[in-house]
């Protein structure tokens, strides 16, 4: 079950953050996403590592932290995606799955030709069908 | 780590002992210990001793059904395997015990006996060692047979060991650990293979015992150092210990999780020490996850969840602790992808920070846990702590030690008096130091990796625990360090937790500032939006809630309560002493401070430059962000210049409580209220001040009496867009209404200068001549200011750029300065006294410093500037007068500047050429130059003896006339005597006066009287002025020199000179001579050539040769008869000498004769001899 997904502007500034979870740990939630932006830099700027994955994406497993897993997707402009699990057994091909349908969202939400870049995500559409994506997550449509 | 036994912690040794004999047991230990692997001896003295390593007598009965195992591992098994059961017993005979005395041989069977009687049971193997003093002593081959047979072991295991011989006793040393190593590999596998022959048959009672034999035959296995195997069986062990877990019934539950914990832990850090130790890092990584997953959700009952994290905390401490101690690095043969399909683990699981910082995660939930009211609520009164509980022989289990009398019993725990005695034990730790210390480490760690966010995770986690430790001060510090990160990355959620701590931190430090600036922080952060939380009664956020607007309004509130005294028990607890203790709290807002999305004020000036003294409209504007309306009593705007500050006070406030030292104007305004998010804008019309720089220095809103905030003046054109709000999806709105103004309006306005009253004259006569001193006047007229300590500075500048009025490298001499300025004289000449000299402070080539004297109103001054060309060169002149309008000291500041400029040009007055002539019809034959008529030496020859003519002219080129008063040729003294100059016209009155453009002639005759190729003739001076109308000024003279060049004087060997009449008469014949004269001792042949003229008829040879004898004379006479009048040319004649080859043309002037038609009748007397003009 995804729990928290988050964008997070060029500046590691918080875009979009939301959680989904019952428990109260949305506080906690917060320093997951924030801690693993220190894994993001990490795998960014070091150049051997990050050479056979230079166009690449999909980041994978950031790490584990406690009972929950963060991966990470990063796009061209330097905005990343974060999606905190509490799955043991994900598949890499269902994390990409999600974080492909989560870009296409982003880009739609920032086209808005009212929305300025690099501020927040405001868009009531655009958090409703990010649920609707958390929720279909792991459902066995992969497609 | 050091928690577990030292047993656990090293690989096993494996063991031997050796008794009797104990002069050699130091040898022999040391000789097993030093070599790999190393065995560890247990040395019995005598045989007596040899009881230790029996069995301790079990009284069981063998009959009785087995009983149920009472625990899974007895604590002491390993110690005992490491330290009293060894893998090989050697008995040790001297030889002399064995040979000769039978009694001695008796007691030496029956000690054997005893020993492998007592061996036995442990299936020990034994070895006999024979101490020999001597190499050569003698033993018995049946003593040997005998001793072997009582013993019953191979003939290999009866060792000679010599004692004295060095050689001899190492190698028997050698044999000696060979057998051991062989017989201890040997008993430890066949005590591996019996246990394991237990596991694969099923041969136990209980899966207690199934886990312990996996222990044991993983033990064995290490002892061999066979580490996969050990792992295989330490692995299958904790599977058996994680079915147990729901299976088994033996104890309570909670205990029974205890004590499967316990050896879980126990065999996880030996498969985990395993891996390791063999570099298997990615393998121990998985393993470690693997363990932690399977005992995660193992808890417990809630009662005891401590216990469990705990136990789980010390996990990740261990394993940390071992990645740290083996120096893990990620392994170059995985893919550097971390986190997908292809490597499944993540950079952090390679470092300790990371295990270190799930260790006081999980150790803080284990304090929460033991914090938790519901684990406290079953225990109180259900059981006191029992008495005298200590563990157990089995590894993880707790026992109550039950005295009657003298017998000690011991008796089992029930669950509830495990659990009291569990709880009472873990209130003695202070687990908050434990935490601060794991988490301390961590951040070190995640620091030097460059993790920051990781670091200030790990830091935050160690003020939280300061905090619930009380160490209010410690916390802050902390807590203020990660604040700045969020505040730099906008994470506005996690910084509201943070400046909840700090708030609360300032409230038990009794810090109001600190309070009121963290509280109004907080109230002013921007909310994010996606994270709509409905309890803010959750603990786990902190002090402070979650963030929400009411919770924002509700800390704003609580300032302001606090500002005007009012207590609310709302937020009040017993310790909160906040008090206003002083007048009031001043709170300073500058450019970086955080406070800035509390109150920023932005001033901007409407104009960019002002008159002095004249009104000048400003406009305040002030933007907060916190979510309720600031009713601000007064406002109080500070220039750099105290005049212009201002107060702006809220109509509804009383203008009496206003400060007394307030110096500025007043303004009532009718309401002075900020809205959330809205510019409150003001605009003030202030009078300028002095003239310099005018600057909003700061804005000082006075809100509820008490809190003054001060924030620096921002201008909108420079204003850093707010932090944390930047982000913010909302419209920007400007400071000011005019749009212009918002982008680049400035908090500082330049105020001139006032005009200036006086004038500063600067005169020039057209071109300044080269040589002269060119004087400028300056003349400096008050025409409303009076001038005190006044100053001008001249400055010359060359006017086309470059600046420097001296050739570059010759800096030093004054020569190479084309032009100088030479010094300044004021207008009434001889009244300057010798003080005022000294006021010029300073001349220099192109720069000068002089003093002016005080002068009223209407007065006027004038100097001279004398400034010296010595090139031909334009100059800018830059002359500024500094002065200030009274004498005070202080008013210096304020000086007053006029700037003049005048451009003048230099110029060259004259252009002096000169021409060398020879004598009229007379040609000398100068050798030189007809040798250098083709090469590029173009000095003149002169012949030496005869009078050349030189021609000098002086050509003006200036605009002006110019007077000339003397032309001069300046020999040296040795020019004087070989050669005689005499000027044969020139100036014949006092001066002539050379029109601009006109040239002026004067003529010297040269005759030399000595040969010389180089002969320097001396120097042509002229002495000029200008031809002013006024009195000539002796001073004003100038001396101009110019060099004459080198010439060459030489003796001519032949000079021809013609004769002819100075007229013609047409018809009438006259007789044309040449006559050649040669000045050498030697005969001269000479050929000669008329050309014919169509003018003139002739008689006499066309071309002819003669001999002309040394000194004398040869003379040609044709006589010609002219036929054409007018100037006529004679006609040509070329004398050529044989000897030097060369030939002698004169010029056609000196060949050309006028031909009168007639008799001329001239008017003049006929006395004036015009035969005269015949010049020789």
């Amino acid at each position: 079950m995804i729990v928290c997904v988050a964008v997070v502007g060029h500046q590691n500034n918080p875009l979009y953050l939301q959680s989904f979870t019952e428990a109260d740990d949305a506080l906690k939630l917060h320093h997951v996403v924030h801690c693993s932006l220190d894994v993001i830099d990490e795998r960014v700027n070091n150049p051997k590592k990050s050479a056979p994955t230079l166009n690449e994406t999909f980041l994978g497993l950031l790490y584990p932290t406690e009972n929950y897993k963060v991966y990470g997707y990063l796009t061209n402009t330097k905005v990343k995606f974060l999606m905190v699990t509490t799955d043991l057994d994900v598949k890499d091909a269902d994390a990409r799955n999600f974080f492909r349908k989560f870009h296409a969202a982003y880009v739609d939400a920032v086209s808005n030709p009212f929305h300025v870049p690099g501020k927040k995500i405001a868009s009531r559409s655009f958090g409703a069908r990010v649920s609707t994506i958390v929720k279909s997550f792991g459902s066995g449509t992969v497609g | 780590m050091e928690d577990y036994p030292e047993e656990l912690r090293t690989p096993p040794v494996s063991l031997v002992s050796i008794v009797g004999c104990p002069e050699m047991h130091a040898t022999i230990s040391a000789a097993l210990s030093s070599q790999q692997p190393p065995m560890s001896t247990l040395a019995l003295p005598d045989f007596a001793k040899a009881n230790i390593l029996s069995r301790t007598a079990k009284s069981r009965d063998p009959l009785a059904p087995p009983q149920a195992a009472t625990g899974i591992l007895k604590k002491d098994w390993l110690l005992k395997h490491r330290t009293r059961v060894p893998a090989a017993v050697a008995a040790m005979f001297r030889a002399d015990q064995v040979t000769g005395d039978p009694a001695q041989w008796l007691q030496a069977c029956s000690d054997l006996e005893n020993l492998k009687s007592i061996i036995q049971g442990r299936h020990s193997k034994l070895v006999v060692i024979l101490v020999q003093t001597q190499a050569g002593d003698e033993l018995g081959e049946e003593v040997m047979v005998a001793l072997r047979k009582r013993a019953e072991i191979d003939s290999k295991h009866l060792i000679v060991l010599v004692e004295s011989d060095e050689a001899e006793r190492n190698a028997s040393l050698l044999k000696l650990r060979t057998i051991f190593a062989e017989l201890c590999s040997t008993y430890y596998k066949e005590e591996g293979r019996r246990i394991k022959a237990r596991i694969e048959k099923r041969n136990f009672s209980s899966v207690e015992l199934s886990v312990r034999y996996c222990f044991k035959v993983a033990v064995y296995a290490e002892f061999r150092r066979d580490w996969p195997e050990a792992l295989k069986f330490y692995e299958e062990g904790v599977r058996v210990l994680r079915e147990m877990i729901g299976t088994s019934t033996r104890l309570p539950p909670t205990q029974r999780l205890v004590e499967i914990k316990a050896v879980a832990d126990q065999f996880h850090f030996k498969i985990s020490t395993l891996l390791l130790h063999a570099g298997k890092v990615v393998e121990a990584i998985t393993w470690f996850r693997k363990h932690i997953r399977s005992f995660e959700r193992v808890v417990g009952s809630p009662e005891v969840a401590f216990l469990h994290w705990e136990w789980f905390s010390r996990q990740f401490l261990v394993f940390g602790e071992l990645i740290e101690t083996t120096s893990t690095t990620v392994p170059d043969t995985i893919s550097p992808r971390f986190g997908t399909a292809d490597n499944a683990l993540t950079e952090w699981e390679f470092q300790p920070a990371y295990y270190y910082q799930l260790a006081a995660n999980y150790l803080r939930e284990k304090r929460c846990a033991l914090e938790c009211p519901s684990s406290r609520a079953n225990l109180t009164g259900d059981s006191e702590i029992p008495d005298s509980v200590m563990s157990s022989v089995y590894v993880g289990q707790y026992v109550r030690l039950f005295e009657e009398g003298d017998t000690i019993s011991v008796l089992p725990l029930s669950d509830a008096e495990y659990t009291s005695y569990a709880l009472s034990e873990a209130e003695r730790f202070q687990d908050s130091y434990e935490i601060i210390a794991l988490f301390r480490k961590a951040y070190e760690s995640f620091l030097s990796l460059g993790a920051t966010r990781m670091a200030s995770s790990c830091s935050a986690g160690m003020a939280i625990e300061y905090y619930a430790a009380g160490e209010f001060g410690n916390a802050k510090k902390l807590f203020d360090g990660v604040a700045g990160l969020y505040r730099q990355e906008g994470w506005t959620t996690l910084l509201w937790e943070n400046l909840g701590y700090l708030r609360e931190c300032s409230r038990k430090l009794n810090s109001l500032v600190n309070f009121i600036s963290y509280s109004l922080e907080m109230a002013a952060l921007p909310l994010f939006s996606g994270s709509v939380q409905g309890n803010s009664e959750n603990k786990s956020n902190g002090p402070a809630g979650w963030p929400t607007i009411s919770r924002r309004e509700e800390i704003q509130q609580e300032v302001v309560n606090i500002l005007e005294g009012k207590h609310t028990s709302q937020v009040m607890d017993d310790e909160f002493n906040l008090q206003l203790t002083e007048e009031s709290t001043q709170l300073v807002i500058d450019q970086i401070s955080p406070l800035r999305i509390v109150l920023v004020a932005s001033v901007a000036f409407h104009d960019q430059s002002v008159k002095p003294g004249s009104p000048l409209l400003v406009s305040v504007s002030l933007l907060s962000h916190l979510p309720s309306p600031v009713a601000i009593d007064q406002l109080e705007v500070r220039f750099n210049q105290s005049d212009c500050n201002f107060v702006m006070v809220s109509a509804q406030e009383d203008s009496s409580t206003l400060n007394s030292d307030v110096h500025g104007q007043v303004v009532h305004s009718t309401s002075l209220t900020l809205f959330s998010n809205k510019w409150m804008r003001l605009t003030h019309e202030v009078k300028s001040g002095q003239s310099g720089k005018l600057e909003c220095l700061s804005v000082k809103a006075i809100i509820n009496k008490h809190l003054v905030v001060c924030c620096q003046a921002e201008s909108p054109a420079s204003m850093e867009d707010f932090p944390l709000w930047k982000f913010e999806d909302q419209v920007e709105t400007l400071p000011t209404k005019d749009a212009a103004l918002a982008f680049s309006g400035q908090k500082l306005i330049q105020v001139e200068e006032p005009d200036t009253q006086v004038d500063l004259v600067l005169d020039s006569t057209g071109p300044a001549l080269v040589g002269e001193l060119f004087v400028v006047p300056v003349t400096i007229l008050s025409k409303g200011h009076a001038v005190h300590s006044g100053e001008l500075k001249i400055n010359l500048v060359d006017a086309k750029g470059g600046g420097l009025l001296m050739s570059p490298g010759e800096a030093d001499e004054s020569e190479s300065h084309h032009v100088e300025l030479l010094g300044v004289s004021t207008a009434t000449g001889d009244e300057v006294s010798k003080e005022e000299v000294d006021n010029i402070k300073k001349i220099q080539y192109s720069f000068g410093v002089v003093s002016v004297p005080t002068l009223v109103a209407g007065d006027s001054w004038s100097c001279k500037l004398e400034i010296k060309w010595h090139g031909a060169k334009s100059l800018m002149l830059y002359v500024s007068l500094g002065y200030s309008l009274d004498s005070s000291g202080d008013a210096s500041l304020h000086r007053l500047n006029v700037h003049r400029s005048l451009q003048v040009e230099g110029k060259i007055p004259m252009i002096v050429g000169h021409q060398f002539l020879r004598p009229f019809r007379r040609e000398p034959l100068l050798l030189s130059r007809i040798r250098s008529s083709s090469g590029d030496d173009k000095k003149d020859s002169l012949a030496m003896n005869e009078s050349n003519m030189l021609i000098v002219s002086a050509r003006n080129c200036t605009e002006v006339p110019l007077r000339l008063h003397s032309i001069a040729i300046e020999s040296d003294g040795d020019g004087k005597q070989l050669c005689s100059v005499e000027q044969i016209s020139g100036l014949s009155d006092e001066y002539a006066v050379v029109a601009p453009s006109a040239e002026y002639k004067a003529i010297f005759s040269v005759n030399p009287r000595a040969s010389n190729p180089d002969f320097y003739l001396g120097e042509l001076c002229l002495n000029w002025s200008r031809d002013l109308v006024l009195g000539e000024n002796q001073d004003s003279r100038v001396t101009m020199k110019q060099r004459l060049p080198e010439v060459h004087i030489e003796e001519p060997p032949l000079v021809m000179s013609i004769e002819c009449p100075p007229y013609a008469i047409l018809g009438t014949p006259f007789t044309f001579y040449v006559k050649i004269h040669n000045s050498t001792s030697l005969l001269q042949e000479i050929k000669y050539s008329l050309v014919d003229s169509q003018n003139f008829v002739f008689s006499g040879a066309h071309n002819h040769a003669a001999f002309i004898l040394p000194k004398t004379e040869h003379t040609l006479s044709h006589k010609l008869v002219p036929l054409g009048s007018g100037s006529q040319q004679l006609p040509r004649i070329t004398v050529a000498s044989v000897r030097y080859s060369a030939a002698l043309t004169p010029p056609t002037s000196a060949t050309s004769v006028f031909v009168y038609p007639s008799e001329p009748k001239f008017n003049l007397e006929k006395s004036h001899p015009m035969s005269d003009e015949c010049v020789s």
